[in-house]
């Protein structure tokens, strides 16, 4: 229980860095938040000056972050300097078509990846081991993005088979949930064969099978539980790298979602719009290696983390 | 009498023991000679494709979009009549250039981080912990667009941003391996003698992490190709005179009703660039580690 309670403590330093981080880089950035909305070469020095002053862009920097964090803790991070709406309802909008894209992909990754690498593994040399290495090299080699523009081109342009733009209805999810999940699907699929095969060869088993355990009882309850324990801790990543995928992948595909939208406020350098999705970001990730970190330790017992730091 | 020394059989495996030769040398053999050859052939196109520019640059209006096994062009042209094979050939000069950059500033980093957060005792251990695992937190390409204020968009600012990124995983790998190397004779005879623990980084650490940087610094020269292509596909990398993979694949991206030939050309010479390296990578790992090359 103590351990659960250091790993939050560690999630919400790490996340308070992450915060500092965010605030730092909006400061950072040239062209502060009133050159980006004012033209300072026509605007007269004292309407500047008042802009400021509203902003709090003449307090102390310390000052400036106690009252960004007092905003973002309640769920206010300013405005958009393009459209002039509330940041938190922009996000809002985006974040529903991103967690829809990200949940398929992940679902995807995770449903067929486990029982790829689980078959494949048990019929260790056959054909379908075989054609999965093939096909999961092909997937891990052939960038995502590559591999959305290679489906557009084919399915969307020339056989008109799948919508490849937009997020008009359900059959629009189809083509970037797949290229999202290609990759995933491949990591999940090459790290659940290599532990199940692991856990086959392993002395434990030949002992069951030495004392007469059938093949299916052991597969069910001592090999598949004892190889998940790496496939769990490859969940958390995946998140990760999920979002990180998701920015360039809704690009492609026109997809409403957050990816989209950061990129969009980057390149017109709406930065409350882009702190904003950054510290989002960030929290997800954060909260997803916490978790991840916590059912490892459910899973597997045998962790008592003397590799890690908080133990 | 005389005993006769007996030598116990080694128990070479089967597959050991017959290795099927071709001109005496073995197969993996020619396979690692061969991905070496290819990627000699990527260093040359990096050197030389600065010297090539009017080539990659000339433009001719009246000759768009031409097919591929067009006469003087044999890889077709683009949207502005740039050659489409010295423009790819170019994009990837610049991709790999980048890919090696961030792979040398990723693995110095992290080696150090590593070390020093391994062997430096407790305070260091904690403290660079933190540091990594607030880089994890941000994808690469946020930092990209910090950068991108700072110095401008453009390949220096993609190669920090990802550097800086990237050598986060990298690092914690490292600490993983000090944490056992540091529990070795070697070391704690080096301690005895009065080595201090720079010293021992040095001299112990950084050759025995050698191969696993290897491995992993190839590994991230294919993982910053892509990522290159990745922001200069949605315009935060190389801006337009430079040529860039990503590019192509952007313009190609904006033309797809018309002709899908650029986006098959940039995107298949990326994917087989990548193939290239993760393969030279597994090659080294299984050289470095037959134990875990076997298990794939």
């Amino acid at each position: 229980m103590s351990y659960v309670i250091k790993r939050i403590g560690y999630a919400i330093l790490i996340m308070f860095l992450a915060s500092l981080v965010t605030f730092a880089a909006l400061r950072v950035a040239p062209g502060s938040a009133v050159t980006s909305i004012l033209d300072p070469a026509r605007t007269p020095p004292e309407v500047i000056e008042r802009y400021k002053e509203e902003l709090g862009l003449n307090l102390p920097i310390w000052q400036q972050y106690v009252n960004y964090m007092a905003n973002v803790l309640r769920g206010n991070f300013g405005t958009s300097l393009f459209d002039r709406r509330p940041v938190f309802d922009l996000i809002a909008d985006a974040a529903l078509y991103t967690v829809v894209l990200a949940f398929a992909a992940f679902v995807l990754a995770f449903g067929l990846g486990v029982p790829a690498g689980v078959i494949a593994a048990l019929n260790r040399g056959g054909w379908f081991d075989r054609v999965i290495r093939w096909v999961t090299s092909a997937f891990m080699s052939i960038p995502n993005f590559v591999l959305a523009l290679l489906l557009v081109a084919i399915l969307g342009v020339k056989l008109r088979f799948l919508p490849v733009s937009g997020a008009s209805g359900p059959a629009n999810l189809i083509l970037p949930a797949l290229v999202l999940a290609a990759d995933p699907w491949s990591l999940t699929t090459r790290v659940t064969r290599t532990a199940v095969v692991e856990q086959l060869g392993a002395d434990y088993t030949r002992t069951l099978r030495a004392r007469g355990v059938s093949r299916t009882r052991i597969n069910w309850r001592h090999v598949l539980r004892n190889a998940l324990t790496p496939v769990v801790s490859l969940g958390s990543v995946q998140i990760r790298t999920l979002l990180g995928y998701t920015l360039i992948v809704e690009v492609i595909f026109r997809w409403p979602g957050m990816g989209s939208q950061l990129v969009q406020a980057i390149l017109k350098r709406d930065y409350p719009v882009a702190s904003a999705l950054a510290l989002l970001l960030a929290l997800v990730v954060v909260i997803a290696s916490t978790v991840g970190d916590l059912l490892l330790r459910a899973v597997d017992p045998r962790i008592r983390s003397n590799q890690a730091v908080i133990s | 009498m005389v005993t006769s020394l007996v030598i116990a059989p080694v128990d070479v495996p089967e597959s050991r023991r017959h290795k099927k030769r071709i001109g005496g040398i073995t197969i993996p053999t020619w396979i690692g000679v061969g991905l070496l050859a290819l990627c000699a052939l990527l260093g040359l196109v990096v050197l030389l494709a600065p010297a090539f520019r009017n080539l990659w640059t000339a433009q001719d209006l009246r000759a768009t979009f031409l097919p591929p096994l067009s006469s003087g062009h044999p890889f077709g042209t683009d949207n502005l009549g740039r050659d489409l094979m010295w423009r790819t050939l170019a994009g990837l000069g610049v991709s790999v250039a980048v890919g090696l950059g961030v792979a040398f500033l990723a693995v110095t980093l992290g080696l150090m981080v590593g070390i020093v957060g391994g062997y430096f005792g407790r305070a260091a251990d904690v403290t660079s912990n933190i540091v990594i695992d607030v880089t994890w937190a941000f994808p690469a390409i946020l930092l990209a667009v910090v950068f991108a204020g700072w110095l401008g968009p453009g390949l220096l600012t993609v190669v920090l941003a990802l550097a800086l990124t990237e050598w986060a995983g990298f690092s914690r790998i490292i600490r993983g391996e000090v944490l056992s190397l540091r529990e070795r004779d070697y070391v704690s005879a080096a301690r005895v003698l009065g080595r201090n623990k720079v010293a021992i980084s040095l001299r112990h650490f950084v050759p025995n992490l050698l191969p696993v940087t290897l491995v992993l610094a190839v590994y991230f020269v294919a993982g910053a190709i892509v990522a290159e292509a990745g922001l200069s596909f949605l315009g935060i990398g190389a801006q337009p005179p430079t040529p860039s993979l990503g590019s192509t694949l952007a313009q190609g991206r904006d033309y797809l009703t018309r002709t899908w030939w650029p986006v098959i050309l940039a995107g298949g010479v990326l994917t087989l660039t990548v193939l290239l390296l993760n393969s030279v990578s597994d090659q080294l790992r299984e050289h470095f580690d037959p134990r875990i090359g076997r298990r794939r």
